[in-house]
């Protein structure tokens, strides 16, 4: 138990906390040696050295007997220069010769500050400081030596107190101040989230204090300040630039409230307002980018040689301002759209909003991904109001407990240990203690990107197969206490024991989650490309197999939930207690609202898997479908590997999943090749399972956001459903026409293999000749080219004219 | 334990095979007795490493520990500070300073290497 929730804490851990150390490392150096110093005195040993070194035969080495050669290997090679940053070319200088003292044109300014937002943006996907905003010269002699006040935080040092500031220069320090104070902001607040360290972005500062020391509201006052004077002297420069350099002031300040309004976590509406005001003045920032004169001198790699970093300057991050401008107003909208998560109202609704929100294409940044962690967990108060309990409570009500006694806040006033209810409250917050960590850990998996999520999702399973072995334990003791009769349940499935069975609400509860997790696992890998081709059908069988499990799953706790709303509604009583109050009611109508909603997701997911895997089996049977690299040899010419070990290595995260079990890998393939059934027999039935898929889709899609639990998210979640209607569509289009092709009259032995193939006692796949002579080709689109990054849905052509036609 | 005033006279050792033994014995004893000292080393590009001596080998390559770089100050910044001590009128030396940096674990080549110094405290040298 503890082993595998280290790895998944590991996991975690991995995300910031090395950072952490890391940055300690940094400041615990030993502070510079005096050079000169009366009490030691220096030795001119350099002959004697040379000559004591001469002696030694080559490849003997003198080494501190604590020194290992392994450490060595990380030592910088002085004088090289892909290794020594502090290497000179001959001729180069040290540092460039720029005056941040000289008077800038107002078109200057205007360049510069475009050239420090392309440099941030460039940051905020996960370039460096010190090849982005830290190699602006004015940055840099802003921030050293480190300033501890508004004053000191300038490019022009010792600037005399009695002499007026030049308007432009103000207006510049306005604007870096702006965006060094907001560059502290954010990379504060991804620090203190889960995130990967030079993965997803780099929160190295190189020791620079990024103003620490200057207030918010001095920053901001002295913006207001700049665009104050700015407006001053509108009628001594051109009325356009004037304008664009107030647009760019107004955006530090709007973002530097956005900022500080984050921390409230309350009302989304207001808290939006400057994220709208941000994609409202980009408009015009966006207009009058080609207004700026660059100034290609005021950034230069070489402060890199000054920055606490042993890395040799490396190119300055140069994106486009047309890219820029497009990761800008992403960042605005989605900065606007992640405070629509305060507004989730229960926590299947918050799930959902997560998951939709973190599958758009591309991901929202790292910042915006930081944000909405703080917002779900900040101080540990879920969304800024809710307890972990409070959300757990109210998401074992939602699937599995609705008006339980189990879930009675009065459980816990109890104060006499005979009393079942004292027992109740007790197990119950012994569940809470066990599976919290691993619930969270899901919201939290989600906020990372798409890789990490699949990875880390593959050790939650093994958490989770855990969890749900120790609520069974709970729901036995539960069980007793409730003194609950098993009963025997009839499903819509048909899959019902004949033995009375037990409800085991708890660890019915993590078991669909643990189902809900392996199948992301699997649509992940299809999104992550992480499977070939020739795998998809198998794949797909599993991903059918899974929903259809989860399907089952959530029939077996409806119906023990049909049977307590029944069973309540006949002991109902008037009177305050007993009796089957309205409350209770909507109680019951929520759980089983979602139970529907659930099995309809799964069953639409278990049916257009079932119909891609038949489709993709047909067209390896065909041959247009190959393994890559084999070209047009068969499937199972691949030279390294066999299919078996490739089974063992794809379901490797399954195989430790005791329920359900992973399939050995022969069932496996005959699952999912099907052989013995005739190909227009597997187009047949592809056709009804995606004709199923089709209602399922359409049905789902008129959910509206309370019974789809949506709320807050239903337009993304609804895009999404579109999109894998649409793949459906693609894939009955898929379907008709192969069954099209194959149902042509053809020519000799064709038509025998393809007879052949149509029988019952199948050859698996057709000779080559047969398949070059079919004038069909398939092509496996990739995720982000499919409607849905889910289903990939391959596309039939016919590449040329039937052969009826050319022997007619 | 080697004492620090031992000279090694190279050319005439090189003669007997005994000799030669013993001399490369001394030079090793001299190279171990520097292990964990810090060393100064100047590179061509005229910066100074000041680093704890790990280890050496026969072409004077060296690694050193806790490495920080010296740099002499540029010609901008000499500049800049013999205008302010002009201004301030003071005295007839002018005092530039180092530009430091830590740069931890190093190995400075042999032949980057224009000299090398050991420093000690004077309270704990032999005289």
């Amino acid at each position: 138990m503890t082993e595998d929730e280290s790895i998944v804490s590991e996991e975690f851990v991995g995300l910031s906390l090395n950072t952490i150390n890391y940055n300690l490392n940094q400041d615990d150096r030993p502070p510079p040696p005096i050079m000169h110093s009366e009490g030691v005195v220096s030795t001119d040993i350099t002959q004697r050295f040379r000559a004591a070194c001469a002696t030694l035969e080559p490849g003997e080495l003198v080494k501190d007997g604590h020194f290992t050669l392994f450490e060595s290997v990380g030592a910088l090679e002085i004088m090289d220069l892909k290794m020594d940053s502090g290497c000179l070319a001959p001729g180069e200088l040290l540092d460039d010769d720029y005056d941040v003292t000289r008077p800038l044109l107002p078109s200057e300014v205007l360049g510069i500050i475009d050239q420090l937002l392309c440099l941030e943006m460039a940051w905020h996907l996960g370039y460096p400081l010190s090849q982005t905003i830290l190699t602006s010269m004015y940055i840099e002699a802003m921030l050293v030596p480190s300033p501890t006040s508004l004053e000191e935080a300038d490019f022009i040092k010792n600037h005399p107190d009695d002499a007026p500031r030049d308007t432009m220069h103000t207006v510049l320090r306005a604007y870096c101040l702006g965006l060094v104070k907001s560059c502290w902001y954010v990379n504060d607040r991804i620090k203190g989230e889960h995130y990967y360290e030079e993965e997803d972005f780099v929160t190295n500062t190189y020791r620079r204090s990024l103003l620490f020391d200057v207030g918010l509201y001095e920053v901001r006052d002295e913006i207001t300040e700049a665009r104050r004077v700015l407006h001053s002297i509108r009628s001594q420069i051109p009325n356009e630039i004037g304008l664009a350099l107030d647009f760019r002031l107004e955006l530090r300040t709007a973002f530097l409230r956005a900022i500080e309004l984050s921390e409230l976590r309350s009302n989304p509406e207001s808290l939006s307002l400057p994220w709208t005001q941000m994609k409202a003045i980009w408009e015009p920032i966006d207009k009058s980018r080609h207004l700026g004169t660059p100034v290609p001198g005021a950034f230069s790699t070489k402060i890199q040689r000054r920055l606490a970093s042993t890395m040799p300057p490396r190119p300055i991050v140069q994106l486009s301002f047309e890219e820029t401008s497009g990761h800008f107003r992403r960042l605005f909208t989605d900065g606007a759209e992640v405070l629509k998560v305060l507004n989730s109202s229960d926590p299947q609704s918050l799930l959902n909003f997560v998951f939709a929100f973190q599958a758009q294409k591309p991901q929202p940044l790292v910042y915006i991904r930081a944000l909405l962690q703080f917002f779900m967990f900040k101080d540990m108060v879920i969304l800024g109001h809710l307890s972990i309990k409070n959300v757990m409570d109210n998401d074992l009500a939602i699937v599995v407990l609705p008006c339980s006694r189990l879930l009675d806040p009065a459980n816990d006033a109890v104060e006499a240990p005979h009393d079942p209810r004292f027992a109740i409250a007790h197990q119950v917050e012994t569940f809470r203690h066990r599976a919290a960590q691993s619930y969270l850990d899901i919201f939290r998996a989600l906020c990372q990107n798409r890789c990490r999520v699949r990875r880390t999702l593959c050790h939650s399973i093994q958490d989770w197969e855990m969890v749900q072995a120790d609520a069974e334990e709970i729901d036995q003791l539960l069980q007793v206490q409730l003194d609950e009769q098993p009963i025997i349940y009839q499903t819509a499935l048909a899959w019902a024991g004949s033995e009375p069975a037990y409800s085991l609400p708890l660890s019915s509860w993590a078991y669909l989650y643990k189902l809900r997790l392996m199948e992301w696992i699997v649509q992940l890998g299809f999104e992550l490309e992480t499977y070939q081709p020739d795998e998809l059908a198998g794949m797909y069988w599993y991903l059918s197999y899974l929903a259809k499990t989860r399907a089952q799953h959530v029939e077996r706790i409806k119906a023990f939930t049909v049977q307590r709303m029944t069973d309540l509604r006949a002991r109902s009583q008037p009177g305050p207690y007993g009796s089957f109050t309205p409350a209770m009611e909507a109680e019951f109508t929520r759980s089983l609202a979602y139970l529907r909603a659930t099995i309809l997701d799964a069953a639409v997911t278990w049916e257009l898997a079932d119909g891609l895997c038949c489709l993709y089996t047909v067209l390896a049977r065909l041959r247009l479908v190959v393994a890559p690299g084999t070209g047009k040899q068969p499937l199972e010419e691949r030279p390294y590997g066999s299919d078996a070990l490739r089974y063992d290595i794809r379901m490797k995260p399954f195989a430790a999943v005791g329920l359900p079990e992973l399939p050995a890998f022969d069932s496996f393939a005959r699952a999912s090749a099907q052989p013995g059934v005739a190909t227009s027999s597997l187009l047949e039935y592809a056709h009804r399972a995606v004709a199923g898929a089709r209602k399922g889709y359409d049905a789902l899609a008129k959910l509206p956001d309370r019974d789809a639990f949506t709320v807050g998210c239903h337009d993304r979640w609804a895009a999404r459903t579109k999109n894998s209607l649409r793949s459906v569509i693609a894939a009955s289009i898929a379907i008709a026409a192969l069954q099209k092709a194959l149902a042509r009259p053809r020519d000799g032995d064709v038509a025998a293999s393809l007879a052949a193939n149509s029988a019952l006692a199948a050859t698996d796949v057709v000779p080559q000749a047969v398949a070059d002579r079919l004038g069909l080709s398939a092509t496996v689109p990739k995720p982000d080219d499919a409607y849905h990054e889910w289903w990939i849905v391959p596309k039939v052509v016919e590449t040329k004219a039937p052969p009826k036609h050319q022997f007619s | 334990m080697m004492r620090d005033d031992t000279s090694i006279d190279i050319s005439t050792s090189l003669e007997a095979g005994d000799e030669q033994a013993k001399t490369r014995e001394e030079a090793g004893g001299f190279l171990r007795s520097l292990l964990n000292k810090n060393l100064r080393v100047t590179t061509t590009d005229s910066r100074m490493f000041m680093g704890s001596f790990k280890c050496t080998d026969t072409e004077s390559n060296i690694v050193l520990q806790d490495t920080y770089e010296y740099r002499q100050p540029s010609l901008q910044a000499l500049q800049k500070q013999v205008e302010e001590a002009v201004g301030a009128a003071a005295a007839a030396t002018i005092k530039a300073d180092m530009t430091s940096r830590f740069l931890g674990l190093v190995v400075v080549p042999g032949n980057h290497i224009v000299k090398m110094e050991l420093d000690e405290f004077v309270s704990q040298m032999r005289k």
